[in-house]
């Protein structure tokens, strides 16, 4: 009877993660076909495997529950951060195949890519401290060889940087996270109140998870590798890297804290770090001359943003929309932008008369970076009105005043590209394919998510 | 309705991309003639107490958010104004043959957000619109402007952009300090949500975007910059219609919506609008560059509408009240058309002349009479001469603020006495005495400039004699 009752069980759970599942099919069959030498399957398997993953999600949403004892959650994060990376990273393939077409190891690529966004939307879903660690290794061991693609010296020293400061940042957490263990005695997030009264553990925890976590998401102090490995990169994985990882590893954040007792003072410690994240990643910015640089940076800034409604979470019922809001639209306004830069080139000076060059490329550029800075109408706009929202809401009103101060120092960061982008000096371009249909795509999104928010909200029931 | 035509003439212009540039400046006019006759039929249908031509479309209903629009006697004749100054803009634009579909395209934008700032009754809406004119403006000044246009453009975005966003937070205070949680401005202006402490933060969070926005001393200093490189027409939106954003602003949140912090705090805004007053004329008489000189005069206008909106905070009974009011908004209206007619006067002598400096112009009156003139009238209207448009506006204005604080509207009464000789002075400067040598032969007002200019100072001569015209729709508000 009990076996029985076992089984039916487990085919529950599993029935609960099919869109993972076929993710990971899809991911081992594309490796396959790049064994057979056949990269062009390796990309279809690993788009079919995405979009079917993203469809099958649909039915999910709404659903509020644990599989294997608690240890994985089917909540509205992880059903939104499949709705938003599966279809993020079917985007980035669509650029990435135009980058790297008849490369060496092409297939390969599209398959890391597959499994590195498995573990990003595991990581959102986690409910148990060793799915942390395993969430951010899957999502880590990809990325490192996706940055170090090209084999050059410059992507070489990225994907070295990128994989000495990864490899690090996990061991830190996986010995933070130790500590809770010790503490708890158990490893389900949801036992995690029971560390009330154990501070020092709680806190040694809370470090490490911030550490690891924060490396993922790119959050300033521990987002020295993000420039160097988004300019080895090819753009279409920086353009990856800014976005499916660090979703990601931000909503594992949520899932994390939200369960913490407020005596660890997590609040505090984010709130701290969102204003590090904001003010320097824009601040930053502001120097660069390579547009790549800048974009990386700028996710820095727009990752401290995440943070504001992470800390509202358990304070106020507009947290958990505003983070999958924000998710959307930073997902859509930035593959577009980066989408725009593969077109145009990595520096700044190669956006010089774009404007004039390719006059809708160019608008669909303004697009992305006024969105970027959350003005209205566009889709960054609806998740910044949610996030400043949530933090007021939370009783964190002061940490608001800093986000707006940062949206006008965002502003000059990203002006500095309009303003060359309308500069005399036009030269030729060819449009891409690709590039036309991402951007596109992203700019249609970018305008539908800022008014059609409504779709985006999470709410019970 | 009125307030998507323009964004429909701009799509029409960009969906057909190898229209040339009469084309396009043909679609602007008879997208504004048809947006102007939209607002006189909304005029037509006029206002009762409260709102009136509701509109509510459902948008995010989960955060109460929701299209709605509607007018009042505050809002009407600032739509029928932004109409009108619009439409002289694309009148008096034809000109322009640099990309003029899209500089077309995005004054029309403009024109939408601008006249959908004064009719939101949402404010996520609201915001919407109001973030809209930022960006248009932005690239009206960064793409046609004069020889410092993208430094200029970039400190108005960046400044007014820091304006803005405290309105967000305001807006979201607001909001969450509803019950139930609503957008709804009316439901905010029925029953204002905040009070105490959580009031007045919000109360300087609007008053320091208003602030900006309006500009008032010392939030000013961008104005000037961008008046200068702009383009005629983004002058005369800009000072005719998007400072008017800042002053209705204060009016809709400031006064309407944390009342009882405003009043705490009206001591303080009387002050500033006094200052802003005084010191914009004593700027104004400063300047030697006649679009400069103008400029400066709007920081000095600007600063008796929030006199007037000050004075209607702290004022006790509803006559006092309803007459600073009143004369605030009248001089909002009053200002638009004057300012509208001032710049596109300005920028016909700079096309003729290719300077703005009063040494280099003089006895304009002779070479070209009907443009002197023209000039006369405006800058006599703008001093305030009885008869044209600012007087009324301005009378009221002094006449509810003596009610509440009489020093201080005795020192706002000096800036007239400022802006007087300061026009004087330009007048005598640059349009009598003798015409410098190179200067001597040019054409007076073309078939255009006047179709763009005249009806500007019809309806500020219309407007001195019968203001009742106006102030009978603006008191079904107050």
């Amino acid at each position: 009877m009990t076996d029985v009752a076992g089984e039916l069980r487990m085919a529950h759970d599993l029935a609960l993660m099919v869109p993972e599942l076929t993710l990971l099919v899809a991911s081992a069959l594309a490796l396959i076909a790049e064994m057979l030498r056949r990269p062009t399957w390796s990309l279809w398997l690993a788009g079919v495997g995405l979009l079917a993953g993203t469809v099958l999600t649909v039915p999910l949403v709404g659903t509020e529950t644990t599989v294997f004892m608690g240890t994985y959650r089917v909540d509205a994060l992880a059903a939104w951060s499949k709705l938003i990376l599966f279809p993020a990273a079917a985007l980035v393939l669509v650029l990435l195949r135009s980058e790297i077409r008849g490369k060496a190891r092409e297939g390969t690529a599209y398959s890391l890519l597959a499994f590195t966004t498995l573990g990003s939307v595991v990581l959102a879903g986690v409910g148990d401290v060793m799915l942390v660690v395993l969430g951010v290794l899957l999502a880590s061991l990809g990325s490192f060889a996706l940055v170090a693609f090209e084999q050059d010296d410059r992507s070489t020293e990225a994907g070295m940087k990128y994989f000495v400061f990864g490899s690090v940042a996990s061991a830190l957490m996986a010995f933070g996270l130790s500590y809770w263990f010790a503490a708890a005695g158990s490893t389900l997030l949801s036992d995690l109140a029971a560390l009330e009264t154990m501070r020092v553990a709680g806190v040694a925890g809370l470090v490490g998870v911030v550490v690891g976590l924060g490396y993922k998401a790119a959050l300033a102090p521990f987002h020295f590798w993000a420039p160097d490995a988004y300019d080895g990169a090819p753009v279409a994985i920086a353009a990856f890297l800014s976005v499916v990882p660090k979703v990601g590893a931000l909503f594992a954040l949520a899932q994390v804290v939200h369960g913490l007792p407020d005596e660890l003072g997590w609040r505090a410690a984010l709130a701290v770090l969102a204003v590090v994240s904001m003010t320097y990643g824009n601040l930053a910015a502001l120097t660069q001359t390579s547009v790549v640089r800048l974009l990386a940076y700028s996710s820095v800034a727009q990752s401290g943003y995440f943070l504001l409604g992470v800390i509202a979470l358990g304070r106020s019922e507009l947290a958990l929309d505003s983070l999958v809001v924000f998710a959307a639209a930073y997902a859509a306004m930035n593959l577009g932008a980066f989408a725009v830069v593969m077109q145009v080139g990595r520096e700044l000076e190669d956006f010089t008369g774009l404007g004039r060059a390719l006059g809708w490329l160019g608008a669909a550029m303004v697009v992305f970076l006024l969105s970027l800075v959350g003005i209205p109408p566009f889709a960054g706009f609806a998740g910044k009105l949610l996030l400043f929202g949530a933090a007021i809401d939370a009783e964190f009103a002061w940490l608001a005043v800093v986000g707006i101060l940062n949206s006008v120092l965002a502003l000059a960061v990203y002006l500095r590209i309009v303003v060359a982008m309308y500069q005399r000096g036009a030269r030729t371009l060819r449009p891409l394919r690709p590039v036309l249909f991402v951007s596109g795509l992203a700019l249609l999104l970018t305008v539908a998510i800022g008014l059609g928010a409504e779709a985006f909200l999470v709410r019970p029931g | 309705m009125t307030i998507f035509l323009p964004l429909v003439g701009a799509i029409v212009l960009l969906a057909l991309p190898r229209s040339g540039a009469r084309f396009a400046h043909r679609v602007g006019i008879t997208t504004s003639a048809l947006t102007l006759l939209g607002a006189l039929a909304m005029w037509w249908r006029g206002v009762g107490t409260g709102f009136s031509q509701i509109e509510e479309v459902a948008w995010i209903p989960s955060l109460g958010a929701a299209y709605r629009v509607g007018v009042d006697g505050i809002s009407l004749p600032l739509i029928v104004l932004t109409a009108v100054l619009f439409l002289a803009s694309f009148v008096f634009s034809a000109k322009i043959d640099e990309r003029a579909r899209s500089y077309v395209s995005l004054l029309l934008l403009l024109e939408t957000a601008s006249i959908g700032v004064f009719a939101a009754l949402d404010m996520v809406l609201f915001y919407l619109f109001w973030e809209v004119t930022l960006v248009g403006m932005y690239f009206i000044i960064a793409g046609w402007g004069y020889a410092e246009r993208q430094r200029a453009a970039l400190t108005f975005f960046l400044y007014t952009l820091l304006g803005s966003l405290p309105l967000l937070l305001a807006i979201l205070a607001l909001y969450l300090g509803s019950e139930p949680r609503t957008f709804d401005m009316r439901v905010m202006i029925d029953a204002p949500p905040l009070t105490g402490l959580a009031a007045m933060l919000t109360l300087v969070a609007l008053l320091v975007a208003f602030a900006i926005k309006t500009p008032v001393v010392p939030f000013h200093t961008w104005l000037p910059a961008a008046h200068v490189e702009a383009p005629t027409a983004g002058s005369v939106v800009l000072a005719g219609v998007l400072l008017k954003l800042g002053t209705y602003g204060l009016v809709r949140f400031a006064l309407q919506m944390t009342p009882d912090a405003f009043r705490a705090a009206a001591p303080l805004v009387i002050v500033v609008a006094v200052v802003s007053a005084l010191y914009g004329a004593l700027a104004a008489l400063a300047q030697t560059d006649l679009k400069r000189m103008v400029a400066y005069t709007s920081v000095n206008h600007m600063g008796y509408v929030v006199l007037g909106v000050a004075a209607a905070a702290v004022a006790t009974d509803a006559g006092t009240r309803a007459l600073a009011l009143d004369g605030a908004v009248l001089q909002m209206v009053a200002h638009g058309l004057v300012t509208g007619a001032l710049f596109l006067l300005v920028g016909m002598v700079q096309d003729r002349t290719g300077t703005r400096e009063m040494g280099e112009l003089g006895g304009l009156l002779g070479v070209v009479p009907l443009l002197g003139w023209s000039f006369v009238l405006a800058a006599f209207a703008s001093l305030g001469l009885p008869g044209l448009a600012h007087f009324p506006a301005e009378f009221q204005v002094f006449l509810g603020a003596f009610g509440v604080y009489p020093l201080a509207a005795a020192f706002a009464v000096l800036g007239i006495v400022i802006t007087a000789g300061l026009y004087l002075r330009a007048i005598q400067a640059s349009f009598l005495g003798e015409p410098t040598e190179r200067h001597v032969v040019m054409p007076d007002l073309g078939l255009r400039e006047a179709w763009a200019v005249v009806p500007l100072l019809l309806l500020t001569i219309l407007l001195g004699v019968a203001p009742r015209l106006v102030l009978d729709v603006i008191a079904r508000a107050s």
